[in-house]
């Protein structure tokens, strides 16, 4: 078990919290952005030679980079026709002050297992075709994502990197026999981009992809994650205090839209459809 | 005195700028006999001495400085505000009935003069200077970088209050606090000050920033430069 | 189980699997300040091996009771992501990856002025994005950079590389495939303002002559990479970039 001590935690900064609030009752934020407005984002795959895929995500200053590597194994008992996937995450000591060297603690292991159910749950990849032999022989994937530098908001670009890795990533080819098909590779086969939204809530007000400075004076956060045809696939109130009942149409709605326009530039950027890159 | 540098050159920790062991000033160090630069910096000569103006670098706490910082403890000894890096000052109290006189809070933010720096840690004054800093934005820079923000005899600083109409309190240790009129000036001051920090050593940033910082203000401001920086 | 079969690594010309000659360096890419959010940071590659490196100080030391009155703590953490090798490697600190921080800690130590800050601690973190060959001298030589690009005050800059024995013969900077399968591995860190070394390690056998060969071809290549290092970090401070 591993928790952190209330001391421990950043305290919040009054001045900063009060300005904050008063800047959203004007419809503006401490960064110049509208409440409704998400930091630039980037991507770029491939980033990895040595990984299957790799995807180096950056929205603002928080830079994720995930890597995933495959490796052929035994399915689950319970599920003999489909591959299996595990999600990991490590909040670098790189990345922030308050990321301490170790094992993961409770946010590191609440991050992965989040991006895991948005994975799941969209039903992001076909994982029967990443079956081999029922039952024998199936391909597993490892997904490991890395908090590199971190300005506020690591679920987004979490799970836009993990799925920009998906995307991008390509797995040796394997017979129905479960023999090496020599120089030829194949894609992950993806059925949908699930993404999410993270969401910060101060008295009434809401405002998407906090920054850093502005996490520190939220009441609350949460992150929702959507498939491309809107159903809500992940729900995480990943913090402490209250979220007012009456919020949380406003919450679902606002998630959408921001969901779908970072889609938008996933397809763009990443493409679903996309040749073969040249095999590692 | 030999010297092997250009003044204002940008030298790298290791690179030898003198052969006068007996005039080593700030950023540098000796070895047998020679002054080697510690740190990336300008190098300069001031006061006799061979000097490099370190680029980035932590707030070293010298008694005189007025700080901005942020109360992390309250202990019955005294109030505990953070400075940034590795420095936690310490407010000292007479007593209790201090402490709750001054009522503050940890998360509040205050501006004070460094008493002393030494054995006993860094030492805050409780005199007629010190300020519990009730609104405002609170930013936070290089400490390297403030004496430029301040500029020669605090030009620079007082350009940007008066072109953006904000107040504008700066602690030596690279905490900054802009409280304006409005959130576009106090956005134009922030945005200003950003571009002071990134662009700090270069050749006429005085004017560059009265343009830049004019511009977002929406003004056109004819600012008298003679006495600039 | 395949059978593993050892690959010729140099050829009658002195050509290497990648086409590099005996005493050719890989390809390069130094830069500092990469991340924002520490104190200063810097990324090197050297072929296909990738590296980060960031500093956080100097801070408070916790837990209190081992800060060190007269001076700071430096502490290293050398580590890899679990996709920069070909295998995947497991979470979490291997025994190599303890060794390596401790390695590079101790040499960076060595440069470091420690005594201007008592009772703090300065964190090196090193995070190895893709291995492929040379990491702890990739990692060491962003880790002096970073700390550099941070302010703390130095001796100077150190420069790492490592050098090899294939076939038989000396080789500059061995990748992934040549320490594998070479006869020895030898990573060397140099401060080249003093010319003294700060870190050595060798993995293999050498004759005393070959050991004083590899030395040599160490310090040629150290003086490139050194190069490269100031370089970076000129750019980063020398030019007075417009971003308005």
């Amino acid at each position: 078990m591993s928790f952190l001590p209330l001391k421990e935690r950043s305290f919040t900064v009054k001045i900063m919290s009060e300005k904050i609030y008063k800047l959203l009752q004007q419809g503006k934020r401490i960064d110049e952005r509208t409440p409704y407005e998400f930091r630039k984002i980037t991507m770029q795959t491939n980033v990895v030679e040595k990984a299957n895929g790799s995807a180096l995500v950056s929205v603002g200053s928080t830079r994720i980079l995930t890597g995933i590597k495959v490796e052929l194994g035994t399915p689950y008992s319970d599920r003999p026709n489909e591959g299996v996937f595990s999600v990991n995450a490590e909040l670098l000591p790189l990345a922030s002050k308050s990321f301490e060297p170790g094992p993961p603690d409770e946010r590191g292991i609440e991050l992965a297992r989040v991006v895991d159910r948005c994975i799941r749950e969209g039903k992001a990849i076909d994982l029967e075709k990443l079956c081999i032999i029922p039952g024998k022989l199936v391909y597993i994937l490892y997904i490991d994502i890395y908090v590199l530098d971190y300005d506020g908001n690591y679920f987004d670009p979490s799970v836009i990197s993990a799925m920009a890795a998906l995307a991008t990533c390509t797995i040796p080819k394997y017979s129905a026999t479960g023999e090496r098909v020599e120089g030829e590779y194949m894609r992950v086969p993806i059925r949908d981009v699930p993404l999410s939204s993270t969401i910060g809530i101060i008295k009434d007000k809401l405002l998407v992809d906090p920054c850093l400075v502005e996490e520190n004076s939220l009441d609350t956060s949460i992150v929702v994650c959507m498939d491309s045809a809107s159903n809500v696939v992940a729900i995480q109130k990943n913090s402490p205090g209250h979220i007012p009942l009456s919020l949380m149409e406003s919450i679902i709605n606002v998630a959408e839209e921001q969901i779908s326009r970072i889609r938008t530039q996933f397809k763009e950027v990443i493409g679903i459809e996309k040749e073969g890159r040249e095999h590692c | 005195m030999p010297i092997y540098f250009n003044d204002r050159e940008i030298v790298l920790p290791g690179q030898l700028l003198s052969d006068d062991d007996r005039r080593a000033g700030k950023g540098t160090y000796v070895m047998d006999g020679k002054v080697y630069a510690s740190t990336v910096g300008a190098a300069t000569i001031r006061d006799g001495k061979v000097e490099v103006i370190t680029f980035s670098g932590p707030y070293r706490p010298t008694a005189g400085d007025m700080v901005i910082g942020v109360v992390s403890d309250i202990k019955p000894i005294g109030v505990e505000v953070d400075l940034g890096g590795h420095v936690t000052a310490l407010l000292k109290v007479k007593n209790i009935k201090e402490l709750t006189s001054l009522d503050l809070k940890v998360g509040d933010v205050v501006y004070a003069r460094v008493a002393s720096s030494g054995l006993k840690g860094v030492l805050l004054e409780l005199n007629e200077q010190f300020k519990k800093i009730n609104e405002g934005v609170l930013l936070r820079m290089t400490p390297t970088k403030i004496p430029r923000l301040i500029g020669k005899k605090g030009s620079m600083i007082n350009m940007l209050k008066k072109i953006t109409g904000c107040n504008i309190m700066v602690g030596t240790n690279g905490f900054v606090i802009v409280n304006g009129p409005s959130p576009a000036k106090e956005f134009a001051a922030i945005s200003a000050i950003r571009l002071i920090e990134r662009e700090a050593h270069s050749q006429g940033l005085t004017d560059k920033v009265i343009a830049y910082v004019s511009k977002l203000v929406g003004s056109e401001v004819m600012y008298d430069t003679s006495d600039k920086a | 189980m395949t059978q593993v079969i050892k690959p010729k690594l140099i050829d009658e010309n002195g050509r290497r699997l990648d086409g590099r000659g005996p005493t050719d360096l890989r390809p390069m890419k130094i830069e500092v300040s990469v991340l924002e959010k520490s104190d200063g940071s810097a990324y090197v590659e050297l072929g296909k091996t990738k590296v980060y490196a960031a500093v956080y100080g100097p801070k408070e030391a916790h837990p209190k009771h081992l800060a060190i009155p007269d001076r700071a703590i430096l502490n290293c953490r050398y580590h890899m992501t679990s996709f920069s090798t070909d295998e995947r490697k497991i979470l979490g600190m291997t025994r190599r990856e303890i060794e390596l921080s401790k390695v590079i800690r101790e040499a960076l130590e060595s440069v470091v002025f420690l005594e201007e800050f008592p009772r703090s601690a300065i964190d090196v973190f090193i995070e190895v994005v893709q291995a492929d060959g040379g990491t702890r001298t990739a990692g060491l030589t962003a880790a002096s950079l970073a700390l550099a690009d941070a302010g703390i005050p130095m001796r100077g800059l150190i420069a790492a590389v490592a050098v090899g024995k294939v076939d038989g013969t000396i080789i500059l900077d061995p990748s992934d495939i040549e320490d594998k399968y070479g006869e020895a591995d030898m990573p060397i860190g140099i401060a080249p303002g003093s010319n003294t070394i700060v870190l050595l390690q060798l993995n293999g056998k050498m004759t005393k002559d070959e050991f004083k060969q590899g030395l040599e071809l160490a310090q040629m290549g150290i003086q490139k990479i050194y190069q490269a290092q100031r370089e970076a970090l000129r750019r980063k401070y020398g030019a007075s970039v417009t971003e308005v």
